[in-house]
């Protein structure tokens, strides 16, 4: 019993749960004072509340900033590496590359909860008529299945940066290890929140909860925001962390125009997540107190205004887009140089590229509400915007190509990856448009169109660059190769599926089929292509699974990768050995002394170890 | 010099061959008014440069991918260019220029769709869960399906009663959100141009039964237009529960309550004056005019067990008359 | 502890991280602030909420006098004067309360309509009551501060909670600073 009450991640559970049940009757105790009633949906939202402070409590993710409050003396924290071995992985530990594994399991969690979700709407779709779920049920699916993958996402970007900005810049670990752990513990209760929406009610507003939608129905819409706020607060201070760890920790001689082409993403990215965020967390936390206390933000009968709802959502959320890309197209740029053993075309433009995208998208958010009754005069300056970020993103293609040119190509399974984000990510970088230009948008708005360009644009920045970077990265987290075969039966099976689901989405979606209803029309004619859109899910899912079993299997029996694998020339493949050590580059500090990518120049070198006579005066300096 | 040569000719068959594709498969449906007709032209025009950036990347890509590939037994690096400012400044002038002109077109056609015929009928349309309603103030007619004669301009006047639904049909191209609250009356206006039937399905998630949130819409010919509003003008000759009748179908009552005992979001009224039924608190109640008279005007008291409250609106005390509302329950007691 | 001694360079280094980390949390926070400000321009436009003018100059003046005794009290410490940063900083400490009494305390009781009461009631309480939220936090923040100062654990090289506090403090009058006008003044 104390051996289990020892381990961080079940003591956190248990706190949560009293926690939530401490909340509920402290609530429940000060109406009783105040002479009022059991209330369940307040009653519910400070119980959530409770419980996720209680998991931190719990964990022991406040005790050392309890003690610096206090004045007194708390470990280094590379002195603090408390646990060994798998028991680090469910504690509160401050190892960047434990964090990064734990972002990435959950992450993966995540992906397979949320996956799992849309296989069950998709079987309600595959043909016309309401079979297995009611209007309630696919609702809350169809919002759960968004918010689960948006989260999932969130993490999956997040393992990848704590995991690998250090290690690419030469870092001993981030800026802030404690702020590093808890922005990821704190996922941990905004995902069990946000699911246990489905236990009060579910809801009917999908993920972007459109007041006054979400100002009435099922309560359990309170769980969601609640969760969805915890999880903001996880993305916003893991970004603070990435960019002042990029910023301020680079080895000596690496300039900013000498990063790894990731980091460029990842700052980009991070200057994103820490502003816009908080825009989705208060358009939430306004809907949640004008169902709490009748506040009229958003209910026009009570003074409000809905559009106003929707200028405050979409300034996050559609940055939070290429919040989720930029990453993505940063693990393309960064791993098509080693494959076709030739530099990165134009790196300057690749890097200020990422910047620009994440500069216009503060611009763009009008384009989610063409259609939405905003002010006349803005649809035009926001329609203007909107392709404008089609020339940043142009660039990243060009060079891509401009890359693989002459290039020396190899297929490995991580290239093959990243050949597939490639395709994929075109297919939607060319939907955009059409979806883009305000009349043509009138048609598209709220159709299947949109949800196959969006699922292009998630697969293609997201989903197939995190496999490649797992593929490609596997080695240095667990010093063993993943199996070649079943990676490729995984990416055989995968795009093809991919293709043929959204392919068909956006079809029907042209002939007019519309978002998020759990029934259409038989008399539209488009049961065939639900069925195939179906089928197309469900082969995703199988491959999937292929990969995880990949994962898993090859933890301890994949072969044994020693040295630099892949021939790299960044300093985590050619100076440290495989797992990587606990302690970075203790030892191995290095200096960069050229570029990044110049492959195929003889004799140029990215990084060289500085003598141990010398380091004091380099660190010093 | 050979491999861009042979890849031009390439990208160029290749955007051909792509574009007819696009343009032969029917990607979009029936252009039933005149803002399609210049939607789609833009369409077109957004598909021709999906062919040929679509084959620009792909070409360039899978060409240089099998020819310039590390053959079985090699192990070369690649050719040493980090970059060229030229084709940068190139690659970012050139789509900067196609995406001005881009939205110059997106502009213009925007404001084509947009003309505005002063003589266009207006059509007062009533969105509300999860139903639609069109009056005619021009001849005090209203319906639930929606009558449009061919190649008049039509003028919506749209809003809703409670959350935000949105106005579409795909054959007319044109969108619109329809927002609840009296300072945020939606205008869109359309010129139909075929005779024909269509479907008016809300295209804004509106919770429940939004699904099934259509309503038909028939364009006709000037001449079956005025017999219908003929016909529907003549309707004060119908007895109370006719005109209850027509009242439930036009306000949008059906959306929630069926007529036929099948479940749904609200009670059924088939036999449902003169049962018994159990009410939240336990207490029993037979359904008469008195409660249904209350039901309408208070829909959140005195709910039934299975049924939750703040589902129905309450806003029937000001839509309806004394006497409408009378008619209502006449039609609902005639169901058994 | 460590066995070798941080080096000056260290702790530079470890100090410029501290602080780039602390702004950029209140780049983060103004974002939500300006959210809330761009509110309460959408709903309410031109209107005018019809609020206590005298109590709204009052509070507002505390807390801009708060934050001279803040400043005071990080510029005694950087000097060492002990006492002086002590005596300041309680100061700044009760003038947080007594903004925290005036705005929660008095002018909720004061305005004549509730949270409920339309947009108005709205974003006044909103806007207020996060505002008023962030001061709370600043004066738990300040409470610590004192402990520890109390307990003379900083002196002018080592006071880095001292100067984080005081910034948190100014960023948060500063948002006062913008929002009293668009609360009281603005509109007609």
């Amino acid at each position: 019993m104390k051996r289990v009450w020892s381990i961080g991640i079940i003591r956190g559970l248990i706190f949560q749960l009293f926690g939530t049940g401490i909340g509920v009757i402290f609530f429940t105790t000060i109406r009783t004072i105040l002479g009022l009633g059991w209330k369940t949906e307040p009653t519910i939202v400070v119980g959530g509340l409770f419980g996720a402070i209680f998991f931190l409590i719990g964990l022991g993710a406040f005790t050392d900033w309890w003690r610096a409050a206090l004045g007194q003396e708390v470990l280094e924290p590379h002195e603090a590496h408390k646990f060994n071995g798998i028991r680090r992985y469910f504690e509160f530990t401050l190892d960047h590359k434990v964090i990064g594994i734990q972002y990435g399991v959950l992450s993966m969690i995540l992906l397979s909860v949320g996956g799992s979700l849309a296989l069950i709407f998709r079987v309600e779709l595959a043909s016309s008529g309401l079979q297995i779920l009611n209007f309630v049920q696919f609702n809350t699916l169809v919002g759960l299945h968004g918010m689960v993958l948006i989260i999932s996402i969130l993490t999956g970007i997040s393992a990848v940066s704590n995991y690998l900005i250090p290690l690419l810049i030469g870092a001993d670990d981030m800026a802030f290890p404690r702020l590093n752990a808890f922005s990821f513990w704190i996922a941990i209760p905004a995902s069990l929140i946000l699911l246990s929406a489905m236990f009060f009610g579910g809801f009917e507003t999908g993920w972007t909860a459109y007041p006054p939608l979400s100002v009435r129905g099922p309560m359990g819409i309170q769980m969601f925001f609640l969760g969805v706020y915890f999880a903001g607060w996880s993305s916003i201070l893991g970004s603070l962390n990435l960019i002042t760890t990029i910023l301020k920790m680079r080895s000596p001689g690496m300039k900013m125009f000498r990063l790894p082409i990731l980091t460029w993403s990842v700052l980009a990215t991070s200057i994103m997540a820490l502003t816009a965020t908080q825009l989705i967390g208060l358009s939430f936390q306004l809907v949640m107190f004008e169902r709490l206390l009748g506040m009229g933000f958003f209910t026009p009968s009570e003074g409000g205004n809905p559009v106003l709802f929707q200028h405050l959502f979409w300034f996050y959320s559609h940055p939070a887009v290429y919040i989720f890309i930029l990453p993505g197209l940063g693990i393309i740029s960064e791993l098509l140089p080693v494959f076709v053993r030739k530099p990165l075309f134009g790196y300057k433009w690749v890097a200020m590229s990422s910047l620009a995208i994440a500069l216009t998208s503060f611009l763009v958010w009008g384009h989610h509400m063409f259609t939405a009754g905003i002010e006349e005069y803005l649809r035009v300056p926001f329609m203007y915007s909107t392709l404008l970020v089609a020339v940043p993103t142009g660039v990243k293609f060009f060079s891509w190509v401009a890359t693989l040119w002459q290039g020396k190509a190899r297929f490995p399974v991580p290239m093959l990856f990243t050949l597939g984000a490639i395709i994929v990510f075109l297919m939607g970088g060319l939907t955009g448009p059409p979806a883009g230009t305000v009349s043509t948008d009138l048609h598209l708005h709220d159709t299947y169109f949109i949800v196959g360009h969006f699922h292009d644009t998630m697969f293609g920045g997201f989903v197939f660059p995190i496999f490649a970077a797992i593929y490609y990265w596997y080695p240095k987290i667990t010093g063993r190769k993943l199996n070649e075969t079943l990676g490729k039966i995984h990416f055989y099976l995968m795009t093809p599926s991919f293709l043929l689901m959204t392919f068909g989405q956006m079809r029907i979606g042209l002939l007019g089929m519309r978002r998020r209803i759990a029934d259409y029309d038989p008399n539209l004619g488009f049961d065939s292509t639900h069925l195939l859109i179906t089928i197309g899910g469900f082969l995703i899912a199988i491959s999937v699974l292929v990969f995880f079993v990949n994962l898993i299997r090859s933890a301890k029996k994949g072969e044994i990768a020693e040295g630099n694998i892949w021939n790299s020339r960044s300093p985590e493949w050619s100076l440290l050995p495989s797992p990587a050590p606990i302690n970075n580059y203790e030892n191995r500090e290095f200096r960069v002394v050229g570029n990044p990518y110049d492959y195929g120049l003889t004799g140029s070198k990215y990084v060289e170890l500085i003598k141990s006579e010398e380091i004091k005066n380099e660190v010093e300096s | 010099m050979k491999h861009i040569a042979i890849v031009t000719v390439l990208v160029a068959l290749l955007t051909i061959v792509t574009n007819y594709f696009l343009l032969s498969v029917g990607l979009l449906p029936v252009e039933a008014s005149t803002q399609a007709t210049i939607i789609d032209k833009l369409f077109n025009t957004h598909f021709f440069i999906i062919s040929f950036l679509f084959s620009l990347i792909s070409v360039f890509m899978i060409y240089s991918l099998i020819v310039f590939r590390n053959k079985k037994g090699q192990d070369e690096d690649g050719k040493f260019v980090t970059g060229s400012t030229k084709l940068e400044i190139l690659w970012t002038i050139i789509p900067l220029a196609t995406v001005i002109s881009f939205s110059y077109l997106g502009a213009k056609s925007l404001a084509e769709t947009r003309i505005i015929n002063p003589q266009a009928m207006t059509i007062n349309v009533t969105a509300s869960q999860w139903a639609w309603s069109f009056e005619y103030p021009d001849f005090e007619i209203t319906s639930n399906t929606l009558y449009l004669p061919v190649d008049n301009q039509v003028n919506l006047q749209m809003t809703s009663l409670d959350v935000i639904h949105s106005f579409w049909v795909p054959e007319f191209r044109v969108k619109q959100d329809v927002l609840p609250g009296e300072n945020l009356v939606k205008e869109l206006r359309f010129t139909p141009s075929i005779i024909g039937d269509y479907t008016l399905m809300c295209a804004e998630l509106c919770g429940g039964a939004h699904a099934y949130m259509n309503s038909p819409v028939k364009v006709v010919s000037e001449a079956d237009f005025q017999s219908w509003v003929d016909l529907e003008s003549k309707a004060d000759d119908l007895n109370p529960v006719q005109k209850g009748e027509k009242l439930v179908k036009n306000n949008g009552c059906i959306g929630c309550h069926t007529l036929d005992g099948s479940a749904s979001v609200g009670p059924t009224w088939l036999g449902l004056s003169g049962s018994e039924k159990s009410l939240m608190d336990g207490e029993k109640i037979i359904v008469d005019d008195k409660y249904l008279m209350s039901s309408i005007l208070n829909p959140n008291q005195d709910i039934v067990q299975n049924f939750s409250p703040n589902i129905m609106p309450s806003i029937y005390a000001d839509l309806f008359s004394k006497e409408e509302l009378e008619d209502i329950i006449a039609f609902i007691n005639s169901l058994h | 502890m460590s066995s070798i001694q941080p080096s000056i360079n260290q702790i530079q280094k470890k100090l410029a991280i501290s602080r780039l980390g602390l702004w950029l949390f209140f780049a983060s926070d103004s974002f939500m602030f300006g959210g809330l400000l761009i509110s309460r321009f959408y709903l309410l436009g031109n209107q005018k909420i019809e609020l206590n003018q005298f109590l709204g100059l009052v509070v507002t003046s505390v807390l801009l006098v708060s934050s001279f005794f803040m400043n005071r009290a990080e510029v005694m410490i950087s000097r060492d004067n002990k006492k002086g940063f002590l005596t300041s900083l309680l100061i700044t400490i009760l003038l947080g309360i007594v903004f925290l009494v005036g705005v929660v305390g008095l002018e909720w009781r004061d305005a004549h309509f509730g949270p409920a009461d339309g947009a108005q009631g709205a974003v006044f309480y909103m806007m207020t009551g996060m505002h008023a939220f962030h001061v709370l936090t600043g004066i738990i923040f300040l409470l610590f501060v004192l402990r520890n100062g109390i307990n003379g654990k900083f002196n002018a090289e080592n006071h880095f909670m001292v100067e984080a506090s005081a910034n948190y403090w100014h960023f948060v009058d500063v948002v006062w600073i913008i929002f009293y006008p668009a609360l009281y003044l603005m509109g007609s």
